[in-house]
């Protein structure tokens, strides 16, 4: 492997990992932009690390915390629709 | 013969949420992944109340970022789950504004999570999905666990991790790197236990 690919691979394996510094995310980036190729292999390790964190023993939820989640939703959404009134009724 | 409903696939849920949609979709979602990012956010936060806290942050911000998601960048679960550890994340670094970095804890899995002490936690019955994934990654080298555990659920850059581990940098690395190939590789065997 040469050493450009090796450096690829690595610095995918930190971002994935979440260990990379500012400095790798940017190599990374840079990198990204000339070989998108290369985006496969990041979506590979993040899929993979996912995988691990998924592995722990699920655990049963509280029955009242969908219920939380969609009052707060419900809550955003009638947000948004009074904003989206508010730009309408301004124009 | 009956006819068996076919599970939907998730990501159509996610573009039903992106759509707007915050019912029966959302229900479907939430009862696909809960229990999986609860287990997470126990593993991170270590206290039932406070990831439970967290879970409702999760997935309100799921539904919020639904219409961002993009299937060719990442998996549904990879989605999820980097959703669930920067939350969690969050609330660690929170945490150690608050009281330092003494609180900073981290639960190795054989320890298990800890509980408020009010009520055991309850575990859903494992799948086979769990089962075949806790298998494969029992092969992966206690110093590549390590590793992965101190950047993946407490946020340490590799330099913190040489810091903590007293290890130079470039082991750390090549531990990482190490570390992720083998999960890459464990990903297919674990595909294929699911379907057979």
């Amino acid at each position: 492997m040469s050493d450009d690919k090796e450096r690829a691979e690595l610095l995918a394996a930190l971002h994935a990992a979440g260990a990379a510094s500012e400095e790798d995310e940017n190599e990374l980036r840079v990198l990204l932009e000339a070989d998108p190729t290369l985006e496969a292999l990041v979506k590979d390790f993040q899929d993979s690390i996912a995988a691990l964190a998924s592995s722990f023993e699920p655990l049963e939820t509280s029955p009242k915390t969908l219920g939380q989640i969609q009052k707060k939703i419900a809550r955003e959404k009638g947000g948004l629709l009074n904003r989206l009134r508010g730009w309408f009724s301004k124009g | 013969m009956t006819a068996q409903a076919r599970p939907t696939d998730p990501k159509d849920l996610v573009a039903a949420m992106a759509a707007g949609d915050s019912g029966a979709p959302l229900n479907e979602f939430y009862a696909l992944y809960s229990s999986t990012v609860l287990a997470l956010l126990m593993k991170m936060l270590g206290t039932r109340a406070e990831a439970e806290e967290i879970l409702q942050e999760v997935f309100v911000e799921l539904w919020r970022r639904a219409p961002q998601y993009d299937s060719s960048r990442a998996g549904v679960v990879a989605w999820v789950v980097t959703v669930a550890r920067s939350r969690a994340l969050d609330a660690l670094r929170a945490r150690k504004r608050r009281y330092g970095s003494g609180q900073m804890q981290f639960f190795s899995e054989k320890h298990g999570p800890k509980t408020d002490g009010g009520r055991p936690d309850v575990l859903v019955s494992s799948t086979r999905w769990h089962q075949a994934l806790r298998q494969a990654f029992k092969r992966l080298s206690e110093e590549q666990r390590a590793v992965l555990e101190l950047s993946y659920f407490l946020g340490m850059s590799h330099g913190q991790i040489a810091e903590t581990l007293h290890l130079p940098v470039g082991t750390v690395k090549s531990r990482i790197l190490a570390g992720m190939k083998e999960l890459r590789a464990m990903l297919p065997i674990i595909h294929r236990s699911m379907v057979a």
